[in-house]
């Protein structure tokens, strides 16, 4: 069992998969008389290429190298090597895991080295036989396609199987699509020289073409994904647009009808606050887009109104003005929904929250039209109000005060925070 | 009330229009009904009413791309009949609903979600040429003109800022105060607060705030 030898060069094999990995080498071995207990060929994520040999070495129980060995034999044998290679590569899936598969060869540069040996060897061995040239003609000009070959394979390697690495990313892939295009395009340059002085100039005119076809091969990816990238933004454009096509349907028929309902059914009636949930819900629903994905305290105070409108008889009108800065897990936030829920709960009918972020302290105000009540005459054990919103907001830095509604109507309850109070708190 | 106000409704749902027929009270007078641009404004001009109760969201053949049909009925019946104030109605409680037909030269605007004494006192309001401001547009005031951070007009001429007494009625307005509560706490009349509101509706109207503008133009309401 050699498996354990490859992986030891790759760094990133966590000790966890290696344990569970020996465990069921040492199953294998001990059953491996029965065929039906050799584990399905699989490629492991932390591989050197493919994964193909180090696949095969465990499925076989051969030691990888010698795995390798085979392959290149088998590969003198008219290529067969290569096609089952190829074949496996295709057919056979990745160790289950969600990591992404890493590869410790780099193949992309070997590629463009192997490129760059080819042309190389063509233009120095053209320098030195000029003379000869008929001679050698049919071999450069083959010699001189391999290195095409391994330009173009350098570049797809590079952007489509080692992009998503990790290890390498966009950078990697930009500098070996560089160096291809560079020895692509002075290929295409020597051919041409080539064309301009020879005899046979119809095989170097093809090859001169093969090398700026190579060219346009190395960045065929790019100009799919691109247009992959056009084709999804089309796509997401019509969508908004049936979207928003919807959303005017519903604003004309749905939305009327629910503010009808709510008219009709007065303020606090039971089916007024339903239809005044659902509308809350679709308008949500229509204009989800223009909601901040972060909730911040104008949006969190507004979803609790919404969710109070639903328990109790209330209906909570929240405005929200300037920039908020504070988080909807703040101490104000807590306090000012206490103060919602106590309106609420004991006042109903028609509540007012104002929210108001100006640079100096950030300020709360929630105002109900209910009985009202005197902070002294609360009893002492009745902790709500005390302790959830005036001690919660003098504790954490700000003020909080309750006093009866302008004309002795309601109650409204005042909360201020400072801003360098909601700085450090946020820090 | 000696005589009753008298009103259009301009509504394109008809269930609605009747559903705020019967809600409004004893004091308003429903002289004449429209369901798109065209038909509101053949009313309008036809019975040059005190009041016109007009949809934001109003179909119409020719309005222009960007303006809402409510708007577009001010534009064209406002010269015709001097006299007539209009009064927005709005499904939704958005600002940007809103400013649009404010800028066009409403005098206030309400939610449909309102009660039918809620619309009589409004357009008794509008119909005594005051301003009519949901604490949402109170909201929205504040913030375009820049209130919350700070800033305050000096000259009580300025368009592009609100006084401090304009900004102090505003949020008053904001958090849900009644015109008399607000006039209590700051101690002045209710005349002064609806003066003071008046004000702020002609800023909203004439102010070439920036702010307000690109807003408005981002959504296409101007």
């Amino acid at each position: 069992m050699d498996s354990g030898a490859v992986r030891a060069t790759d760094a990133a094999a966590s000790v966890d998969a290696e344990a569970a990995d020996a465990a069921e080498n040492v199953s294998t071995t001990a059953r491996s008389s029965t065929a039906a207990t050799i584990p399905r060929m699989t490629r492991p994520r932390d591989c050197m290429a493919t994964g193909v040999a180090a696949g095969l070495a465990d499925h076989l129980g051969w030691s990888v190298w010698l795995v390798r060995a085979a392959f290149v034999l088998a590969t003198i044998a008219a290529g067969a090597g290569v096609l089952l290679y190829l074949w496996l590569w295709v057919f056979t899936p990745w160790r289950e895991g969600d990591q992404r598969p890493t590869r410790s060869a780099p193949v992309a540069w070997l590629l463009v080295g192997a490129s760059t040996v080819c042309l190389l060897g063509v233009w120095i061995a053209s320098g030195v036989w000029t003379l000869a040239a008929a001679e050698i003609e049919g071999s450069r000009s083959l010699v001189t396609l391999a290195g095409i070959a391994f330009a173009v394979a350098a570049a797809a390697w590079a952007t489509l199987i080692d992009r998503p690495d990790p290890a390498r990313g966009p950078r990697h892939e930009l500098a070996v699509r560089a160096f291809a295009t560079v020895l692509l395009a002075i290929t295409a340059l020597v051919q041409i020289f080539i064309v301009s002085r020879q005899s046979d100039t119809v095989v170097s005119f093809a090859v001169a073409l093969a090398a700026v076809f190579g060219i346009a091969l190395v960045y065929v990816p790019t100009l799919i994904a691109a247009w992959r990238d056009l084709t999804v933004e089309r796509t997401k454009r019509i969508r908004e647009e049936q979207r928003s096509e919807i959303a005017a349907h519903l604003h004309d028929s749905v939305l009327q009808t629910l503010a009808l309902i709510q008219n009709r059914a007065g303020a606090t009636s039971e089916v007024a606050r339903i239809a005044r949930a659902q509308e809350r819900e679709l308008r949500d629903w229509l204009f989800a887009g223009d909601a901040p994905a972060d909730s911040d305290l104008g949006t969190d105070l507004r979803n609790f109104g919404a969710a109070l409108e639903i328990d109790y008889a209330v209906t909570v009108d929240v405005v929200v003005v300037g920039e908020s800065r504070e988080s909807a897990s703040g101490e104000v936030a807590a306090a000012a929904r206490e103060a919602m829920l106590n309106a609420a709960r004991h006042a109903g009918g028609e509540v007012s929250v104002y929210v108001e972020s100006s640079p100096d302290a950030v300020e709360v105000f929630v105002r109900d039209r209910g009985p009202g009540f005197a902070l002294a005459e609360v009893p002492g054990d009745r902790l709500g109000v005390r302790e959830s919103i005036i001690g919660r907001m003098r504790r954490s830095g700000g003020s909080g005060e309750v006093r009866p509604g302008a004309g002795g109507i309601g109650t409204e309850v005042r909360l201020r925070f400072p801003s360098e109070r909601v700085e450090a708190s946020r820090g | 009330m000696a005589e009753r106000v008298r009103v259009v409704i301009v509504d394109d749902h008809s269930i609605f229009r009747s559903g705020l027929k019967a809600d409004l009270d004893d004091s308003i007078e429903v002289v004449g009904e429209a369901y798109d641009v065209e038909s509101a404004v053949a009313a309008v001009t036809d019975a040059a009413p005190d009041v016109v109760l007009l949809d934001v969201h109003l179909p119409g053949v020719a309005v222009p791309a960007g303006t809402s049909g409510g708007a577009e009925v001010i534009r064209r019946a406002a010269a015709s009949v001097p006299s007539t104030r209009f009064l927005a109605l709005s499904v939704s409680d958005k600002a940007e609903d809103v400013v649009g037909v404010i800028r066009a030269g409403a005098r206030g605007y309400i939610t449909k979600g309102s009660s039918g004494a809620d619309v009589s006192r409004a357009v008794q309001a509008v119909a005594g040429g005051d301003a009519v401001f949901s604490p949402k547009l109170a909201g929205f005031v504040l913030d375009a003109f820049g209130a919350a951070v700070g800033e305050t007009a000096a000259a009580s001429d300025e368009l592009d800022r609100l006084s401090a007494r304009e900004q102090e009625v505003m949020r008053l307005i904001a958090r849900g105060y009644a015109y008399k509560e607000v006039a209590a706490e700051l101690f002045i009349s209710t005349k002064t607060v609806e003066t003071h509101v008046s004000a702020v509706l002609r800023k909203l109207q004439l102010s070439s705030r920036h702010e307000l503008t690109a807003w408005a133009n981002a959504r296409r309401l101007l």
